[in-house]
């Protein structure tokens, strides 16, 4: 009986050390085969050199993984401007390129088809295609348009100036809103820059806004250190034509949230849309949101 | 031969090959933050040295001391005064020409040195990477408690070939050096349980390892721990166990020697050591990337702390070579199932005395690796233990892990050789095994810190599981060349988190001119710049959009990478 039970063992042994052998070789290999399976700079060159001759404008580009997009954009920045680098999101791109390496995907693709695929040594360059939902109103870019007040409960409605960067609300110098490019969950966004104020609502607000089919709006806090210091939420409601349609929220913890708001009912139309920002610990809460109308 | 002098020549040839090693690749090796303030705090310790000479006793009041001391109190001073000293001795003086601005202490003459390395940095760096040769031989010595020379050689191999150790290892900082510290107590207090001669060696050990890193306070929780559990007959008989002599050595010798080789604490020692520990006790939270997040504070919610808790488990897992890993775990699970099978590590008397606490019982090797292992690495385990540094923060385990990796790697030896009778196969099976450590060492430098085992991916995976990479603005050497080939007219250019200091040190080293420009760290100085970097780690991105709105693209003009993983991204003004 002990015999089988300990010739059992020793082929156990055996196999698993064995296997270890095994690993080695295989980790030994791998350690010196990797490096020859990175992406070369004549494999970047050669997909950038495709890409370019069928690039449109319009279209968006990104890396797979998204760690190689400071590569991507050394080959193809010029392609890649602020406005599409630091996007909202990829909603409103109906083609995507994809310089994909190690198989990696782009979460921006999700929901669309692949329409081209080539090898370029160990970079693969992908296009997806899809039929994205046009933009009928980019809050940014109309930022001049916008009427900004603080809302104060014992003063009512204190309407903001409008100046040549932003719109500057009265007697608080942090209260303004104003476009600019912030750093909100360690990505880089276009956004306006609306900091809440405590015991007031700020609100910015659009009107005769074509509204589409949905409403994006992306919101975050700004800057990696200014958010160690507090931890606030900062709240943010939206409503077309005093109709809530929507709430979100910022936290140290959401990074850069976007949320889609159903506006079907009211597609086709115009109206005034108005974004309310509270918040019941304001401090160090450098907020952030943009936002698109779509479809 | 004798054995012993076979193990001494064994351990000689290995520390004399990784100082070797490490000496030969140094240099392509750049310069951190925190290296760069050692290296001047070393040169001001050194200063120290010199005004006793000039000045007598009047250096040893506190205007004497700290001008000089004064220079990075919060870390205790033998590795600086090391480096100092060897900086002293071994650089090849240039400094009375036109660098002698960029030495923290006044240059009065031409130096005379033994010239033994042609860059200052090297020179610095020399005492750690000769305590990280000590090390090498440390852990063969301690492997041959518990198996063969062959296999103990092939534990200082596994623990040298680790890419994050070789990469701190070769820095004029403190976390390889700590980790020899920890590794000669563990040896000590392991020969002090029947050794009084050990036991009374613990106290000066103990007080050197303090005065390495503040690491050294949890030592002795570990070495009770262990000593707890091997004396646990005592306990259940509600016995008391005998007071080591090495802990009363610990404890009364062990800060004497801090405070004799610590000048700055001589004008209030009771209120700078205080200032010391509260530094570290209340140490803030740095930026670090671990899976995909940026944690910069102690976490709050029960879910973020879980998660955050698995950081030096995952980091163990994700960096340590897989078939040191592999073995590692065989031979825990091998020592942790033995009771005494060793013979010198069972009892050798019938009492016990507080000379040689350890005479009657087991020493239970196992659960002292398993203790020296998981100890260091469960501190950080802590949710509101900072994370910043990763891997360096334990390393003191790697000795421990790859002692327990020479267990594993007898056993296979044990199995295999009977089946196939080669007499080399010992060797052949030794080198297989310590071949993928080394390989990938070698592949990694000089960006140990990026580096990521085959379980993670290499590189890449290590960047898409969202793994940090790097820190303090190392990485940025390779990029000196273009830098200087794109150097502005206007010599405006933005270093980001390359310390003044270490951009001091690379114009010493010949390697920028002296009068490179810089502009300062802050990201308030990038519209000013007409050239400048980024160091690529997660929460840098805000410094990269400095760049973009003041150049006006989102083109860099140079991307240095490891593997294709970007680290460091230079950006040169449009015309």
């Amino acid at each position: 009986m002990s015999e089988p039970v300990d010739l059992r063992r020793r082929r156990a042994a055996t196999v698993a050390a064995a296997g270890i052998v095994f690993l080695a070789l295989v980790e030994a290999a791998a350690a010196l085969i990797a490096p020859s399976r990175v992406p070369s700079d004549a494999d970047w060159r050669a997909a950038a050199t495709e890409l370019r001759a069928a690039f449109r404008p319009g279209d968006l580009i990104v890396a797979a993984p998204v760690w190689a997009d400071p590569v991507m954009r050394l080959h193809l920045g010029d392609l890649v401007p602020q406005k599409v680098a630091a996007r909202l999101d990829a909603g409103r791109f109906g083609r995507i390129w994809v310089l994909s390496q190690h198989g990696a995907e782009a979460p921006e693709t999700a929901d669309a088809a692949r329409a081209h695929r080539a090898r370029h040594g160990a970079l693969t360059l992908l296009r997806y295609d899809r039929a994205a939902p046009a933009v009928t109103y980019d809050f940014l870019d109309n930022w001049q348009k916008a009427r900004v007040l603080r809302i104060d409960p014992a003063r009512g409605e204190l309407l903001c100036e409008r100046q040549p960067d932003r719109h500057q609300c009265p007697e608080i110098g942090f209260n303004f809103v104003k476009p600019q490019l912030l750093e909100m969950g360690t990505t880089l966004r276009n956004a306006f820059y609306a900091q809440p104020v405590g015991g007031a609502t700020v609100a910015v607000e659009f009107a005769d806004v074509p509204i589409g089919r949905e409403l994006a709006v992306g919101v975050g806090l700004h800057h990696v250190w200014l958010r160690k210091v507090a931890d606030g939420t900062v709240r943010l409601r939206v409503l077309i034509d005093g109709a809530e349609i929507g709430r979100t929220e910022a936290t140290n913890r959401n990074g850069w949230r976007v949320d889609r708001f159903d506006t079907s009912s009211r597609a086709g139309k115009t109206g005034t849309v108005r974004f309310e920002i509270t918040s019941d610990k304001p401090y160090s809460r450098h907020f952030g949101f943009a936002a698109e109308a779509r479809g | 031969m004798t054995p012993r002098h076979r193990d001494s020549l064994i351990a000689a040839t290995l520390a004399i090959t990784v100082v070797g090693w490490m000496l030969a690749v140094e240099g392509r090796q750049g310069i951190g933050r925190d290296e760069s303030q050692y290296f001047r705090a070393g040169e001001h310790y050194w200063g120290w040295f010199e005004s006793v000479w000039q000045n007598g006793r009047k250096s040893l009041t506190r205007a004497g001391i700290d001008p000089y001391w004064g220079d990075n109190p919060e870390h205790p001073p033998l590795m600086k005064v090391l480096f100092g000293v060897s900086w002293r001795m071994f650089h090849r003086c240039d400094c009375t020409g036109p660098e002698r601005v960029l030495h923290p202490i006044p240059i009065i003459g031409k130096h005379r040195t033994l010239p033994l390395f042609a860059r200052e940095s090297t020179a610095f760096r020399f005492p750690a990477i000769l305590f990280a040769g000590l090390a090498a031989s440390l852990t063969f010595l301690f492997g041959r408690r518990f198996v063969g020379p062959l296999a103990a050689a092939a534990a200082a191999v596994l623990f040298v070939a680790q890419p994050h150790y070789f990469f701190h290892a070769q820095l004029s900082c403190f976390d390889a050096p700590i980790t020899t510290m920890a590794l000669l107590m563990g040896y000590a207090y392991w020969k002090s349980l029947r050794s009084p001669r050990w036991g009374l060696l613990c106290g000066p050990l103990y007080g050197l390892a303090l005065a390495t890193k503040h690491n050294a306070w949890l030592m002795p929780f570990f070495l009770v721990m262990h000593y707890l559990w091997i004396r646990r007959g005592d306990l259940r008989k509600r016995r008391l166990p005998p007071v080591p002599l090495a802990f009363i050595s610990m404890a009364v010798v062990g800060p004497l020697v801090l405070l004799a080789v610590w000048p700055w604490l001589w004008p209030d020692p009771m209120g700078r050591m205080r200032g010391w520990l509260l530094r570290h006790l209340e140490h803030e939270h740095y930026n670090f990337e671990y899976l995909g997040e940026n944690w910069n504070l102690p976490p709050k919610a029960l879910d973020l702390k879980l998660f955050r808790m698995t950081f030096p488990f995952v980091s163990t897992v994700l960096t340590v070579p897989v078939t040191t890993l592999a073995l590692a775990i065989t031979g825990a699970v091998l020592m942790l199932r033995r009771r005494g099978l060793h013979p010198q590590e069972g009892p050798s008397a019938d009492r016990p005395s507080w000379k040689r606490p350890g005479a009657d019982v087991d020493l239970a090797p196992g659960m002292f690796l398993a203790i020296q292992i998981l100890g260091p690495i469960s501190v950080l385990a802590l949710p509101a233990a900072p994370i910043f540094g990763g891997v360096k923060h334990f390393l003191p385990a790697m000795p421990f892990l790859a002692i327990a990796a020479a267990v594993g790697l007898r056993w296979m030896t044990g199995v295999l050789v009977p089946l196939v009778r080669v007499r080399a196969l010992p060797y052949a099976l030794a080198a297989v095994l310590c071949l993928p450590s080394v390989l990938e060492t070698r592949r990694s430098h000089p960006d140990g810190l990026a580096h990521y085992n085959l379980l993670a991916g290499g590189f890449a995976g290590g960047a898409s599981l969202g793994m940090n990479r790097q820190f303090w603005g190392y990485s940025v050497q390779p990029m000196l060349p273009w830098i200087l080939a794109n150097r502005p007219p206007s010599n405006a250019i933005y270093w980001h988190d390359v310390l003044a200091d270490a951009i001091a040190m690379y114009a010493r080293d010949g390697r920028l001119p002296l009068g490179i420009g810089n502009l300062g760290a802050d990201e308030a100085a990038i519209p000013n710049s007409d050239l400048g970097i980024v160091i690529h780690e997660k929460h840098f991105s805000l410094f990269e959009g400095r760049f973009w709105d003041s150049y006006g693209t989102t083109r860099p003009a140079y991307v240095l990478t490891k593997e294709g993983v970007p680290l460091v991204i230079g950006y040169k003004r449009p015309k």
